[in-house]
């Protein structure tokens, strides 16, 4: 039986400690939840800088996901015949999983870097301590606001990237391909089902993305250290750590939703 | 439910520190330090760089916790009060930052405004008035719609200032307050911290290496230096009081009890010089 060297079981060590450290922020910002009720104007500021800004990235990368998934499905179901199912399997692997994934990929890289580097550059030029010299919690203040927007945001924002994707396969499979329109739309409707594919596929699956970014993002703000650095490495670390967390997510949610 | 915060106004004495001890990384920052400092009085606390000052700051609004000792705030142990308790006691107390530390999502006006908003219920109306005066009072009413990235180093300052003081705090400590700051705008911070402390009775605790305007403002110096208090007294006199860690501070000296040189190993053999050390 192989044995972990010193060096490799700090870094098992340092990884759980991290993870438990995360865990506990996590409980520290429900708990901040009440206190934050009063900072919903900072909550609805946050929103739009997480969810409304990054509308462009969002929309683009769906319409072009949907149209080269209908083209190489076109190609490949027309070997047997069946391009007219292309409409259906294009919405199904959206909804259940290219939508939610590629989704939170994107929010983690757009907002979740923007997030931890923001809150990094608080704690760097001491407007964190400010606030708590001036009897305001930074936690419901800064971090439970910006937690609440990705978590609000995802699910909306993954809802836009798979409208984005059904219709960049409609451009390419009915306008440039000339499947037909009928057929596109009701295999699909037929085929798609509000339970396992909408809910539990789209909102349920975005939502846990959604809270596992921000959460890292937030997280990554406040614990790295306040130096230019720091800063650089807190943001690097909360997209490699997302990508890792919402591909492992996806896996254990498929296992138990489907 | 948060208790109400004790007042003890015959007390002299508002701060309070005795027996503190902290280690950061190995370095003793305080060694068993004992400081008083009274009541209404500008006090100065000096002493060369990496010595502690700000750490003692941060001591007193309960920003860190030492390893042995107490502070005493207004008679309450900093250190048992409870996050609502501390807020509380924050609430009464103005702190200057070394780097201003102004929030750059809101304007000069906001930044000001900010504690107001946060703890008070007042009117737009009386808000505006309370800032603008504040504002005024350090020269900057006309900065109001500013943002913190449009201000130089000495006016965000100004603005910090203005802002520690817009709750009319019983204590307000300042960090450097006078670094980077222009003679006239110099002379007008250094008045106003004295008009403060003559007209509102606020107790101040300037931390500061200007020897001249402390000695302008301060009713009370103390150096510290290897985390203890090594001289104290008058202003006026303090410089001249004889001791050596005083003459070699105020005579800006490198060789003295205060160390200047961080430890380090024989110069002659680092620098690979045969026969070093023999």
């Amino acid at each position: 039986m192989s044995q972990l060297t010193p060096q490799r079981n700090n870094v098992v060590i340092e990884s759980l400690t991290q993870i438990g450290n995360c865990g506990l922020f996590l409980l520290t910002l429900l708990a901040a939840i009440p206190r934050s009720a009063r900072y919903v104007r900072e909550t609805i500021r946050q929103l739009w800088f997480v969810g409304a800004m990054s509308l462009t990235i969002i929309m683009v990368c769906g319409l072009f996901v949907g149209m080269v998934l209908m083209l190489q499905l076109y190609h490949v179901l027309s070997i047997f015949g069946g391009t007219s199912a292309s409409g259906m399997v294009v919405a199904l692997s959206v909804y259940r999983e290219l939508g939610p994934v590629v989704t939170a990929l994107l929010f983690a890289g757009r907002a979740g870097t923007a997030v931890t580097a923001e809150i990094g550059l608080m704690r760097a030029t001491d407007q964190i301590s400010a606030m708590e010299m001036m009897a305001v919690d930074p936690i419901a203040y800064v971090g439970t606001p910006r937690f609440l927007a990705g978590l609000i945001a995802m699910p909306l924002l993954c809802c836009v990237f798979c409208a984005m994707a059904i219709f960049g396969g409609h451009l390419v499979g009915v306008t440039w391909l000339g499947i037909d329109n009928g057929t596109f739309w009701s295999n699909m409707t037929a085929q798609v089902d509000v339970r396992t594919d909408i809910i539990n596929g789209v909102l349920l699956k975005s939502l846990a993305f959604g809270a596992v970014v921000a959460l890292i993002a937030v997280f990554q703000g406040f614990t790295t250290p306040p130096t230019s650095e720091g800063v650089a490495y807190a943001t690097t670390r909360t997209v490699v750590a997302s990508s890792i967390a919402i591909l492992a997510l996806d896996f254990v949610l498929t296992a138990f939703l489907m | 439910m948060t208790e109400p915060v004790r007042i003890n106004p015959d007390d002299d004495i508002l701060v309070r520190i005795r027996g503190l001890t902290t280690v950061l990384g190995g370095k003793t920052i305080f060694d068993a330090l004992d400081m008083d400092i009274p009541r209404g009085s500008v006090t100065s606390i000096m002493g060369p760089s990496g010595t502690g000052k700000t750490t003692l700051l941060k001591h007193i609004t309960g920003q860190m916790r030492g390893d042995a000792g107490t502070v005493q705030v207004n008679g309450q142990n900093v250190a048992g009060l409870s996050r609502e308790q501390l807020y509380k006691l924050r609430e009464g107390i103005g702190y200057l930052f070394q780097n201003s530390a102004l929030l750059t999502d809101f304007d000069v006006f906001e930044n000001v405004a900010f504690p107001l908003r946060q703890h008070t219920s007042l009117p737009e109306p009386l808000i505006r008035n309370l800032v603008l005066m504040k504002l005024q009072a350090v020269g900057l009413r006309g900065a109001a719609p500013l943002m913190p990235n449009e201000l130089s180093g000495g006016m965000a300052r100004r603005v910090a200032l203005a802002r520690a003081i817009v709750f009319d705090p019983q204590l307000i400590l300042y960090d450097e307050p006078f670094v980077g700051l222009d003679p006239v705008a110099l002379n007008q911070v250094m008045k106003l911290i004295r008009t403060l402390n003559q007209t509102l009775g606020i107790t101040s605790v300037v931390v500061s290496h200007e020897l001249a305007a402390v000695q302008q403002i301060a009713d009370h110096v103390m150096l510290l230096s290897n985390g203890k208090v090594v001289a104290q007294g008058d202003p006026k006199t303090i410089a001249d009081d004889g001791s050596p860690w005083t003459r070699q501070f105020f005579g800006g000296e490198a060789d003295g009890p205060i160390p200047f040189r961080y430890p380090a190993g024989d110069y002659a053999a680092e620098l690979g010089f045969a026969g070093a050390g023999k």
